[in-house]
């Protein structure tokens, strides 16, 4: 049948054409209008992952209602690296080889960070951390910048940091307000936590401290009857916690339940959370715990963006968020500043940084660390007090309440 | 003085998750790995009821107690049943239910503890020593539950058809047993004892959607250290079991609890594969 | 040739074949994403294989393989990091001290039967892996060991590198599977009593067949530490082992080369249901029930099977 063949090659022609022309026509984009693309690498199954998210996506359209940054916009994708460093790796390829991203911000366990680090480095991205606290992370920027320069820490303030804002709330709180020298240290076995506590013991015996028990338990703990037990009959006076991983939540409503005579306060970081209190029942009144901000005016940003994340989400924000909307900002703006999306001048750029953050300002030192220090991103230490509210107990020039005891310790 | 209430109270809880266990091998030769998602889905539907329904606590209970139970009777009859002719297949069938269940729970409730509520939360004072209320409720419930069940087997004509089939099922099945349905009311009793363990130590142990993990390979431990099939012997191995924890616990150091269960179970395979208490070596 | 003489011509065709495809397989595609899934896959495939040996054939499930693993990954990152010996000693060092941990632990361990070996091997397993976070000044703890050095900088050649070792240890284990230690390993899987009888001495078989075993899932081990760069003891946890176990039930337990598939099937799987999220281990673990509920022998094996009987007359 000629005549159809005819058609069937007339018709398969013009689809070919048309194929054709639009092909030519996509690839007739330059790269200029190619978005830039952030990948996030995190635990999306938890609550620091899930709020990283959050404030990358409302930077990112921040940014993009501006018009984006030298003409291009910017859009992220995320991976879940669980806490496990096998899918972290794995998250990091992911990223790097198959969605090609520009930047990767993200990070919350040190252990995974530290094990991804050398396939950030064969990738030659640029890494803004957001919640890994070890100074290992860092410390690789220094032993070998040429592979490691990639890497920066946005927040948390790393745990040699952290343990010294602990020394001083120690210090001057602690032993200074509160009159109490035996302290006990309790804490999860987790890399952070081992870089923390020589440091944290040092300096609270340098400060007067009688330290009367160390001890670090195994992340997976549910029940802490012994644990709490063993605090009491040390005779300390404060618990002083490092907790992240661990069962913050269960933790607290033992420590309720039994009345341990000794109340307890310090990094927790499951404590930052918002509904904290009023998921276990109030049963974590009278705890203090580190928070990098809270809803005051900190920085000209802080509140905007704690109003603005409730919107986005059903919480306040946690640590991670702070950072991560820092994070894109101050690649923005290294970027405008570079001139150029080319990696090795945004590092150039990216040391010089001086941001306005929402817990600070946000300054790198030689390793590409966060710094910490007046005017920029410290510890604050808040309590749980009546019904939820919270209240900075220290340092004293931010306090906004007044410090209260354990219910049953009240006389 | 201590160690001997706390450990009281963790012994009971694992003597609650290995009788199950036991229970559902001894009778049906079933290891259920989905085990301890009973347990974990017992203090969830019991977060549930409460929290989102707002029923008063002891009804929470008692439904969860009765839905978990449902749960594992539909598991065991949709799921495990057909598989029946191989062991492996029933383990890994039975493991793939609890990871599901696992995934369920997390995505629907997020990975972030839930607060189960105690029926009694005052502290009380036994012997210079603070315990919380809930520990000990759990304590004395976990005897009744047992003692009941036992006390069921021993002395009522269901719980001897539940003996014969354990003992011997084809005599059972020419006796006229139906084995179909004693199977299902066990995995009903163990799934239901499970729940229970579950809704009493679900205010005071973590309530998250891997809490399934830990209790069922304590449970597989004390159950092979008792003696798999006998219930006296799971009792005992879980006492032994929860008081070694709990005493390395206190003494040494919390990161040890884990291997002294594990290795007790090694140890106990390598010198006398039976247990304590069992009938078949090695089976 | 004699090698050669317990395994037929179409298999050994069909497993060249195969072996070729995956080799071609990510040069097709541009990025190094590819090529880092299929090199995990192809050492889960090491490691399938290798419980597959011991295991499938014996019936005595091994429910701790990942300590095998464990121990040869982490022998691997101490000789690398605190011994600083270079990356190629680590191969014949860790399958070294993966078999005298078979050694040892076999002796013990191997006259149990059924579940009862299983839980003693998942002990032995869960035991390692508490003593790595106990000890975790000398281990590295939660974090393990970090920065060990690469075998091979291309990622492709190592993949080449990886499939090569997976080929010959699949030759030469379904060779061997099929000789007359396979049918002796099968004849104890069905009665040991009678082994006994006709004057096997079965203990010997049973614990060579264990200890060749542990050494390539120590091989395998040290494989994945050179390439993940740094060991941790996730390695030892029993979810690894159960995973492992999976594919060779998915692959066809028995087979040798089933769990291949399998590992390949379940590993491809897992990274690429990442497009669902939060989904994705629910879809996977629902995948799975269906597989072990609709397909008890598996998929790779009775594919193969069917294939094969394509080309025979009836």
């Amino acid at each position: 049948m000629p005549i159809s063949f005819k058609r069937q090659t007339l018709q398969s022609l013009f689809a070919g054409l048309l194929l054709g022309s639009g092909l030519l026509g996509t690839t007739a984009l330059t790269a200029q209008d190619k978005p830039v693309r952030i990948g996030v690498p995190t635990s999306v199954q938890l609550q620091v992952g899930r709020d990283t998210l959050t404030a990358v996506k409302m930077a990112v359209d921040e940014i993009n209602k501006k018009g984006g940054v030298l003409g291009r916009k910017f859009e992220f994708v995320s991976a879940d690296e669980t806490e496990n460093p096998e899918t972290g790796i794995s998250a990091i390829k992911k990223l790097t080889a198959d969605e090609k991203v520009d930047l990767l911000i993200g990070g919350y366990t040190s252990g995974v960070t530290l094990a991804q680090l050398p396939h950030i480095s064969a990738a030659k991205t640029i890494y803004l951390g957001v919640g890994a606290a070890s100074p290992s992370i860092t410390n690789k920027v220094k032993q070998d910048y040429d592979n490691y320069k990639y890497i920066f820490r946005v927040g948390p303030v790393n745990a040699a940091h952290q343990a010294r804002g602990l020394v001083d709330f120690i210090s001057h709180f602690v032993i200074g307000e509160l009159g109490y020298k035996n302290i006990a240290i309790v804490g999860e076995n987790a890399k952070w936590v081992q870089d923390l506590v020589p440091i944290l013991s040092k300096g609270a015996k340098e400060v007067g401290a009688d330290l009367r028990l160390t001890e670090l338990f195994d992340t997976q703990t549910s029940d802490f009857s012994p644990l709490l037990a063993k605090v009491k009959t040390s005779g300390a006076q404060y618990m002083v916690v490092i907790l992240s991983h661990a069962s913050s939540d269960v933790f607290a409503k033992q420590w309720h339940d039994a009345q341990v005579p000794v109340p307890y306060g310090g990094i927790d970081v499951k404590s930052m959370d918002g509904d904290f209190f009023a998921r276990i029942g109030g049963k974590s009144i009278s705890e203090i715990a580190a928070n990098f901000a809270v809803r005051a005016p900190i920085t000209k940003k802080t509140v905007p963006f704690f109003d603005e994340f409730k919107k986005n989400s059903s919480n306040f924000p946690v640590y991670s968020a702070f950072f991560a909307y820092d994070a894109v900002f101050i690649y923005a703006d290294a970027v405008k500043r570079a001139g150029s999306f080319d990696t090795e001048k945004v590092i150039k750029e990216l040391e010089k940084t001086k941001h306005e953050g929402v817990a600070g300002e946000i300054t790198f030192d030689e390793q590409h660390d966060v710094q910490t220090g007046p005017g920029k991103v410290n510890f604050m230490f808040v309590q749980w007090q009546e019904k939820g509210e919270r209240a900075v107990i220290y340092p004293k020039e931010l306090r906004t309440g007044k410090f209260i005891m354990p219910p049953w310790m009240k006389k | 003085m201590e160690i001997l209430i706390y450990g009281a109270v963790t012994s009971a809880i694992y003597a609650m998750l290995a009788v199950g266990f036991t229970l559902i091998f001894g009778v049906a030769r079933i290891l259920n790995l989905a085990h301890g998602s009973f347990y974990a889905l017992g203090a969830y539907s019991a977060y549930v009821l409460t929290t989102l329904a707002g029923l008063p606590l002891w009804l929470a209970a008692l439904l969860s107690i009765a839905i978990v139970a449902v749960f594992g009777v539909l598991v065991e009859k949709i799921l495990i049943r057909p598989l029946r002719s191989s062991q492996l297949g029933v383990l890994m069938i039975s493991l793939a239910t609890a990871f599901v269940v696992e995934q369920a729970l997390f995505l629907i409730f997020g990975s972030e503890y839930r607060n189960v509520p105690a029926f009694i939360d005052t502290k009380f004072n036994l012997f210079g020593v603070d315990v919380a209320g809930q520990r000990l409720l759990t304590l004395a419930v976990a005897t009744v539950a047992i003692g009941s069940l036992y006390a069921f087997i021993q002395f009522t004509r269901l719980g001897s058809a539940i003996l014969a089939i354990s003992q011997d099922p084809l005599a059972a099945k020419y006796m006229g047993i139906p084995s179909d349905r004693i199977f299902s009311l066990v995995m009903a009793i163990s799934a239901g004892l499970a729940a229970l363990a579950g809704v009493m130590a679900g205010p005071f142990l973590s309530v998250q959607p891997s809490m399934h993990l830990l209790p069922i390979v304590k449970a597989f431990a004390i159950v092979v250290v008792g003696g798999l099939g006998s219930i006296p012997g799971s009792i005992a191995a879980a006492f032994m079991l929860g008081y070694a924890e709990t005493i390395v616990a206190y003494l040494v150091s919390g990161s040890w609890t884990e291997i002294v269960s594990v290795l007790s179970t090694l140890l106990m395979l390598v010198f006398r594969p039976a247990g304590l208490f069992g009938k078949r070596a090695a089976f | 040739m004699k090698a050669f003489k317990g395994l037929d011509t179409l298999s050994s065709f069909g497993g060249l074949v195969a072996l070729l495809m995956l080799g071609v397989l990510p040069t097709l595609f541009t990025g190094t994403y590819l090529v880092g899934v299929l090199t995990v896959a192809a050492i889960y495939g090491i490691w399938a294989v290798s419980w597959d040996f011991m295991s499938g054939l014996t019936g005595r499930e091994n429910f701790g393989h990942s300590l095998f693993i464990g121990v040869g990954a982490y022998a691997a990152g101490f000789l690398n990091v605190h011994f600083g010996v270079g990356p190629w000693w680590s191969l014949p060092a860790s399958m070294l001290v993966s078999m005298l941990f078979a050694v040892v632990l076999g002796f013990p361990t191997l006259r149990l039967k059924g579940p009862y070996f299983a839980l003693a091997m998942l002990s032995s397993a869960v035991i390692m892996q508490r003593l790595m976070l106990i000890f975790w000044e000398y281990t590295g703890g939660e974090e393990g060991i970090q920065d060990i050095t690469p075998l091979v900088k291309n990622p492709l050649h190592y993949y080449w590198f990886v499939l090569a070792v997976l080929g010959s240890i699949t030759l030469l284990l379904s060779w061997m599977a099929r000789s007359r230690w396979g049918l002796i390993l099968r004849a104890i899987r069905g009665d040991e009593a009678t082994c006994l009888a006709a004057g096997l001495p079965i203990t010997t078989y049973k614990i060579v067949s264990l200890v060749i075993s542990a050494a390539f899932a120590g091989l395998g081990g040290a494989l994945y530490a050179h390439y993940q760069l740094q060991v941790s003891p996730q390695l030892f946890a029993v979810v690894t082992s159960i995973t492992i176990i999976t594919m060779v039930y998915v692959g066809g337990m028995g087979t040798i080369f089933g769990p291949v598939g399998g590992a390949l099937l379940l590993t491809v799987m897992t990274e690429g249901l990442r497009n669902f999220g939060e989904w994705r281990l629910m879809i996977y673990s629902l995948l799975l029930i269906f597989i072990l509920f609709f397909l008890p022998n598996g998929i790779i094996a009775p594919i193969w099977q069917k294939m094969r009987n394509l080309g025979r007359p009836s």
